[in-house]
């Protein structure tokens, strides 16, 4: 028979100018690549990632931007229990019941909120992905003890959590994150071990051990990977939540002991007593918070969606 | 047959069928494989034919070693493999290797086509006929191992920066066999390796596996559920039933002149591309489906489906034997199945005047 | 009159004498499906549009098998579906039309439609654990197609029901009607599918891969009791494939098609003896034939689906075909009469000489049904 070839027949030249239009991606798209022009293109993520940016701008410039110190209450005397002062040029906002700037508090509040939510999570996520990665790479017994921690943790309440700890800590930051963390631990630990178990039945790991490669190789180079990014995906998403729970656990008082620390959880609470005369004092924390966990929700959904295989085709 | 490359006695793959909630309680087995013996010589190529659930896939996977065998021996270039420790094992690998059926699901979809080529490279470095062509073990000249393969499977150069979903399924399936052939291996056991593909693309694969085998005289087994591909591709077939090896002969034999009943069901169910075949033959249409592997019938295990069966099928389990040299099957009454299909061939071929001559017989055997 | 619905300039064939192909057509002149230039559409979003299918014209008489084949994205499948009302209306555009017994299913209002289908119109398809509900029993499934169409007792309904299991080979069906989907083995949900299907009695029968997910030996039976049934109910079927070899046992007439139109169309007897199309050709050359002698190299086609141009520009299958012109070049590439009942969209068709020495020797006896066609 003619040709053995696989190559495609030489083209007439009317048919390659046809052709030559179709560009041809000569540098390949890794799924990460893939996952990041999806994302430019997607409007949820462009708005998400804009807030999240400004928050994480506004936290970490909070200094540079706030036109008073956080913890001054030098106005405190202009403020009586039926009226605050209204807003001026020195203060945007106008004051709080105890006398501090309102822009400054909100500005600084970013700052704790990042610091508290960025922290607990990264604990959360360290511990979830040593027992979840350790339970997906060996199986076995190791698995199931691993398991049972995890669901020992679940069973404890995280507001519980929070009140033990802080009784023992005492009333600290780090009480809020150790407690945030702790109720973050399983929700990691068992996204990664589904994933590993998932990506441990695929072929490739199949043809990676027929390949003679060594286990750990495979589960350090191509099950670990494969399997980080729903991992990923929930962080973005927990640490909406993680906002969200350091604003409601200080609401309670559970968050640092120093009142002169400006954190929204706790402006929530002061403006309470005033929400009928000055409901600006409860409202924009509570706008900053839910905004916040928004662009945080925004971003991590489209995340999800960028790094979804079935949306990897092409 | 001292010569065999691959050497497959008595082997046999049980998964046990666990129960309960706290305790796992083994209520059963799955016999995947049970009992089978296969040699196939250097340079040939093996075909498995079976249909679903036949354990064809499990016992390619136990050949080697991806499937712990329950008991058995491998035996490969005279070595039994069954009993070798784990970084033995693993170094020989090298010499064995398996192309999978679905390419998108076999490779990494986070590695390019250079890193999934020159992985096995770094493993265990390149094979002793490279050294001397391509020098000594480096980054550089791995690249350039995986440069020659991929030429020598049809893609492009610029292959090497994309990763496996920039591809079309038949292109991917090049990459997996390029990958499997990388360090030269002796054996490449091929699961359905063109199943997933499309149909005007299948040619080109069997091709590339046959022009492969001719350059670097790689021995095949071939695992498929086509007929048609495995005896184009093979040598020697064998074909599978619940576990077991119920015919094997040279492919050219074996069409010409099925002895087990299994196989000429097989033959008569497929069709043919041809609409003058379609309508002349007759076809030998089998009842029912195939038992459980948990729970096989007694006796020979294909007597519940059978046109001819009789009552010692359902209480003897017939042995494998030899029935003419090269070729064996497992059936009380082989001979007179296929007396009764050759009569039934002639008459038909009377019927057509098809004065075809007869299909030259396979050297080896 | 043998080509009531044939838009393409006849030649004169039309008096020739009709041997067994079209033996069927001079029975029935009106055709009971009559699709007419259809055209699928599907936008993406960012104003992205891919045309699935691009004007497919074919019809199908009363009785008669009409085969489409084609690759995976051929279109043959959405076809199928538009014909049935099937597509989701979001971001699909269906144009043509395509005449049921005169009346149009596209523009058919959905309650008529929802009526015709499982009582007039059936359809089979690929998967039958999906097409099947998981919690209802067999028999409750196809006793709701009967009371649907038919006004019928309960105790008929299962009589009847019952009977339909039995002839569509299920052993035991009294059993089998009051199991559920997953109590059944492959082969046996096709059947039960099959048993649904044919209910109400359909006119027209449209299986979409009906036995691509199961085993050659109980495809071989599948395939069987298609035939059987087709026959002895006179149901038209319209069987889409990519299987030749099942085109070649079963259908009259077969539609090839490639990247949304239909490439060629031929008795089955021409198709295989004399293709036309190079895709054709390409194909029925390709295929590893279990009759074929081992020694001989397959010729494959070259290329992937995905190598293709747009039809707006010139031939589909030009970047894969080894008998590529610049005359390939071009927008509009009819779909000609090449022989008795036989069409090909192709500039530069294979000739008898090519497929005479292309043909291995079985093939050989094939002649005979190429002579035939000429």
């Amino acid at each position: 028979m003619s040709s053995t070839t696989h190559e495609l027949p030489e083209r007439p030249a009317s048919l390659a100018a046809v052709m030559g239009e179709q560009n041809v991606d000569e540098k390949g798209i890794s799924l990460w690549a893939g996952a990041w022009r999806r994302l430019q293109r997607d409007p949820a993520a462009i708005i998400g990632g804009i807030i999240v940016l400004l928050f994480i701008s506004v936290a970490l410039a909070a200094p540079l931007l706030a036109p008073h110190q956080p913890s001054s209450v030098e106005w405190a005397g202009e403020v009586t229990p039926s009226s605050l002062p209204p807003a001026s040029a020195d203060h945007p906002l106008g004051l709080d019941p105890f006398g501090s700037d309102l822009l400054t508090q909100l500005l600084y509040g970013a700052r704790q909120s990042l610091i508290i939510g960025v922290v607990s999570t990264l604990i959360g996520l360290s511990g979830g992905l040593v027992l979840g990665g350790v339970a997906g790479a060996f199986g076995g017994w190791v698995d199931t003890l691993m398991m049972r921690i995890v669901d020992i943790l679940l069973s404890i309440p995280a507001l519980l959590l929070a009140v033990s700890v802080a009784a023992i800590v005492g009333r600290r930051p780090e009480a809020l994150m150790i407690a945030i963390a702790a109720a973050q631990v399983p929700i990691f630990a068992r996204l990664l071990r589904g994933s590993m178990l998932k990506q441990r039945n695929q072929d490739y790991v199949l043809a990676s051990f027929s390949l003679g490669l060594r286990r750990r190789t495979i589960v350090m180079s191509h099950v670990l990977p494969n399997s980080i990014s729903p991992v990923i995906v929930q962080a973005t998403l927990t640490l909406a939540t993680a906002i969200i729970e350091v604003a409601a656990l200080s609401y309670l008082g559970l968050g640092a002991p120093d009142p002169t620390v400006a954190e929204w959880g706790r402006m929530l609470v002061k403006g309470q007593e005033r929400l009928a005369s000055a409901p600006h004092l409860t409202l924009l924390p509570g706008i900053c918070i839910a905004v916040t966990a928004l662009g945080f929700t925004l971003l991590g959904e489209s995340l999800r969606e960028a790094l979804d295989p079935k949306s990897r085709r092409r | 047959m001292s010569e065999n490359l691959l050497e497959v006695t008595g082997l046999k793959v049980h998964f046990p069928i666990r129960k309960g909630i706290v305790f796992d309680r083994t209520v059963g087995h799955v016999k995947a494989v049970d009992g089978i013996s296969l040699g196939v010589s250097t340079g040939q190529t093996l075909g498995v034919v079976g249909e679903s659930g036949c354990g064809k896939s499990t016992l390619g996977r136990a050949i080697l070693r991806l499937e712990e065998p329950t008991s058995g021996t491998v035996k490969f270039n005279g070595q039994d493999i069954t009993s070798l420790p784990a970084e033995k094992m693993r170094r020989l690998r090298r010499r064995m290797q398996m192309v999978f059926q679905d390419p998108l699901s076999s490779l990494d979809p986070r590695q390019s086509i250079e890193s999934l080529l020159i992985e096995p490279l770094t493993v265990h470095g390149l094979a002793e006929s490279d050294l001397e062509k391509i020098g000594r073990d480096s980054p550089a000249n791995h690249r350039r191992k995986a440069l020659n393969m991929l030429e020598l499977v049809g893609l492009p150069a610029s292959a090497m920066a994309k990763y496996p979903h920039e591809f079309s399924g038949g292109q991917r399936q090049r990459v997996g066999i390029a990958r499997a052939m990388i360090c030269s291996p002796d054996l490449v056991i091929a699961d359905e390796p063109v199943s997933a593909l499309d149909v005007s693309v299948q040619a080109q694969v069997i091709n590339l596996l046959e022009d492969l085998q001719a350059e670097l005289g790689v021995t095949y087994v071939v695992i498929a559920h086509d007929l048609a591909v495995v005896r184009h591709i093979s040598d020697r077939i064998a074909v599978m039933y619940l576990g077991q090896v119920v015919e094997e002969a040279g492919s050219d034999e074996l069409y010409e002149k099925p002895y087990h009943p299994y196989t000429v069901a097989l033959m008569s169910a497929i069709p043919v591309p041809d609409p003058v075949v379609e309508d002349s033959r007759e076809r030998i249409l089998l009842e029912g489906d195939l038992p459980s592997p948990a729970d096989p019938p007694s006796g020979c295990r294909f007597h519940t489906r059978c046109p001819w069966a009789r009552e010692k099928c359902s209480q003897e389990d017939p042995e494998l034997r030899e029935i003419e040299p090269g070729r064996r099957v497992a059936c009380h009454f082989a001979e007179e199945v296929a007396q009764k299909i050759a009569d039934d061939r002639e008459v038909e071929n009377e019927r057509l005047a098809h004065g075809a001559e007869a299909p030259q017989t396979a050297s080896n055997g | 009159m043998t080509d009531t619905t044939d838009k393409t300039p006849d030649t004169g064939q039309k008096n020739i004498a009709v041997k067994d192909a079209g033996q069927k057509a001079v029975a029935d002149p009106q055709p009971l499906l009559d699709v007419k230039n259809l055209s699928v559409t599907f936008s993406k979003r960012k104003g992205e549009s891919f045309t699935a299918v691009d004007g497919v014209d074919f019809d199908v008489r009363p009785g008669e098998v009409v085969g489409i084949v084609g690759e995976s994205g051929s279109g043959k499948s959405v076809t199928s579906m538009a014909v049935m009302g099937l597509l989701p209306r979001r971001g699909v555009t269906i144009e043509g039309e395509a005449r049921f017994d005169g009346t149009d299913l596209l523009t058919m209002p959905k309650q008529e439609l929802t009526r015709l289908r499982g009582g007039d119109l059936a359809m089979v398809f690929q998967d039958p654990m999906s097409s099947l509900n998981p919690v209802v029993t067999i028999g409750k499934q196809m006793t709701e197609v009967l009371h649907a169409h038919r006004t019928i007792s309960a105790k008929d309904a299962r009589d009847e029901a019952i009977d339909l299991l039995r002839r569509c080979g299920i052993p035991d069906p009294a059993r089998r009607f009051g199991e559920y989907p997953h109590q059944l083995s492959g082969g046996m949900r096709q059947r039960a599918l099959i048993a649904i299907a044919l209910a109400c009695q359909p006119r027209l029968l449209i299986c979409d891969e009906p036995t691509t997910a199961l085993d050659v030996t109980i495809q071989a039976q599948v395939l069987e009791l298609l035939t059987e049934l087709v026959r002895d109910m006179g149901t038209a079927m319209i069987m889409i494939t990519h299987d030749l070899g099942v085109v070649a046992g079963l259908c009259d007439h077969v539609n090839v098609m490639y990247a949304g139109r239909i490439v060629e169309y031929a008795p089955r007897e021409a198709l295989f003896a004399s293709p036309r199309h190079r895709y054709t050709h390409g194909l029925i050359d390709s295929i590893p034939r279990l009759d074929q002698r081992r020694d001989q190299r397959l010729t494959p086609i070259p290329g992937t689906p995905a190598d293709t141009v747009p039809w707006s520009r010139a031939c589909a299958f030009a970047p894969r075909c080894r008998h590529v012109t610049d005359a390939c070049v071009t927008d509009a590439i009819p779909l000609e009469e090449v022989g008795f009942e036989h069409r090909a969209r192709c500039v530069n068709p294979a000739s008898d000489a090519e497929n005479s020495t292309q043909t291995s020797q079985v093939m050989a006896s094939g002649q005979m049904a190429q002579e035939e066609s000429e």
